[in-house]
C-alpha cells in the first residue's frame, strides 16, 4: 500500500515538475536548500522507522517546517550578508549521513544475522545428517 | 520495512496519505530544480546571481578605469608633442622668413623694387675713379638704399671698388667695369632723387655743377642680381659674454 502510494506520487510529482513553469536562477538557490532540508526529513523519516520510534506528526511538521525555516533562513543571510545557508547545508547534509549510517548499518546488521541463522540450520542440518548417517 | 513500523504505532492509512503527498512535493520541486539548474547552464549572463553580476559590473568598471586613465594619458602626450610640434613649425617659419631675410640683405638672391639708375659716362675732359663711384655709393646709402649695383656688379658691405692700373679702369670685387657706369639702388625713389639732386651736397647737383656726364632716372621697377660672390668668414667669432 505505501510502496504503491510512493511511486504514484513520484509520477504525479514528476508530471507535476516537467510541467510546472521555470523558476528564476536567482531562487533557485533557496528551493535547493529547501529540497535538500526535506530529503534531510526524509531520511531522518526511514532512519526513525528502522528504529522503531516513527511519529507522523515529527516528520510532517519537520518534513515542511525544516525546507520553509531554511528558506528562511537562507533570505536572512543574504540580508544581512553572511552565507547562512552554508550551515544549512552542512547540517542537513551531516544529518543525512548520520541516518543513512544508521539505515546501512541496520541492513548490515539484519543481512549478518540472517547469514548466521543461516550458518546455524546448516549447520545443524550437517549435524543431522551426520547422526543420521 | 516500513509496513511492519507502521502497524505497530500510526494509522496505516494517514502515514500512506502523507508520504503520498510527501513524495508529490518533494519529485516536483526537485524536477523543478534540476529543470533550471540545467536551463542556466545553457544562459550564462541573464541567469547569474546578483552578486556574480556586481563583482564582474566592478572588476569592468575598474578596468574601464584603467583604461581611461591610460587614454588620458595618451591624449595628454599627443597634446604635448603637437604643441611642440606647432612650436617647431612657428619657429622654423620665424627662422625661414629671418633666413629669407638676410638672404636678401647679403645679396644671395635677385630683388627688385621701386629705385633709381644713376648712369655715369666718362668724357675726354674727365674720367671716373673709384672714389666717385664710392662717394655716390655712400650716398645712396645714406638716402636709406637698400641694395645697390654697379653694372650689374651688387655692392655689399665687404665689396670693394679700388682704382687699377694706374686710374685706367675701375675694379669692384676684382672684377673690371668701364664706363658708363649703370649704378642702380632700390629704396624709396623720391627720397633718394631728392637727396642726391640736394642743391650744393648732393652728387648730382655737385658734379654736374663740374660739368661731368650725370644722369638719374627714377624707376617703378629696378631689378638687381644676386652677389656672385662668397661671404667667407675667417677670422672673426661671435663675442659670447658669460
Amino acid at each position: 500500500m505505501i510502496f504503491i502510494a510512493i511511486i504514484i506520487g513520484c509520477v504525479i510529482g514528476a508530471i507535476i515538475g516537467v510541467n510546472m513553469p521555470m523558476i528564476s536562477y536567482t531562487y533557485s538557490g533557496y528551493l535547493a536548500i529547501a529540497i535538500i532540508a526535506a530529503l534531510d526529513s526524509v531520511f531522518g523519516g526511514i532512519a526513525s522507522t528502522l528504529n522503531k520510534n516513527f511519529d507522523l506528526k515529527i516528520f510532517v511538521t519537520g518534513f515542511f517546517g525544516n525546507a520553509i525555516l531554511s528558506i528562511l533562513l537562507t533570505y536572512l543571510g543574504q540580508k544581512l550578508n553572511v552565507d547562512i545557508y552554508l550551515a544549512a547545508i552542512v547540517v542537513f547534509v551531516g544529518r543525512m549521513f548520520n541516518n543513512l549510517a544508521i539505515i546501512r548499518r541496520y541492513y548490515i546488521e539484519k543481512f549478518s544475522k540472517e547469514k548466521q541463522k543461516n550458518k546455524k540450520k546448516e549447520e545443524k542440518k550437517e549435524e543431522k545428517k551426520v547422526e543420521e548417517n | 520495512m516500513k509496513k511492519f513500523k507502521f502497524k505497530f504505532r500510526a494509522d496505516i492509512t494517514a502515514v500512506t496519505v502523507v508520504v503520498f503527498i510527501v513524495c508529490i512535493v518533494l519529485v516536483a520541486v526537485m524536477l523543478m530544480q534540476f529543470r533550471t539548474v540545467e536551463q542556466t547552464d545553457i544562459t550564462e549572463i541573464e541567469n547569474m546571481r546578483e552578486s556574480e553580476l556586481r563583482e564582474a559590473l566592478v572588476e569592468w568598471k575598474t578596468k574601464y578605469e584603467e583604461v581611461d586613465t591610460q587614454l588620458a594619458d595618451v591624449n595628454d602626450k599627443i597634446a604635448e608633442y603637437q604643441k611642440t610640434i606647432n612650436g617647431n613649425e612657428e619657429s622654423s617659419k620665424l627662422v625661414d622668413e629671418e633666413l629669407n631675410e638676410s638672404n636678401l640683405l647679403v645679396g644671395k638672391a635677385d630683388v627688385y623694387g621701386p629705385g633709381v639708375i644713376v648712369t655715369l659716362t666718362n668724357t675726354n675732359d674727365f674720367q671716373y675713379i673709384a672714389e666717385d663711384l664710392l662717394d655716390l655709393v655712400n650716398e645712396l646709402r645714406y638716402a636709406g638704399a637698400e641694395a645697390i649695383s654697379i653694372n650689374g656688379i651688387r655692392i655689399l658691405a665687404n665689396t670693394d671698388i679700388v682704382d687699377l692700373f694706374d686710374y685706367s679702369v675701375i675694379g669692384i670685387n676684382l672684377q673690371r667695369v668701364q664706363s658708363p657706369y649703370i649704378v642702380k639702388a632700390i629704396g624709396d625713389k623720391d627720397y633718394i632723387s631728392s637727396v642726391l639732386n640736394l642743391k650744393g651736397s648732393g652728387f648730382i647737383d655737385r658734379y654736374n655743377k663740374l660739368g661731368r656726364s650725370v644722369s638719374l632716372e627714377e624707376e617703378n621697377r629696378v631689378q638687381i642680381p644676386k652677389s656672385n660672390s662668397d661671404f667667407n668668414i675667417e677670422y672673426m667669432q661671435e663675442v659670447t659674454e658669460e
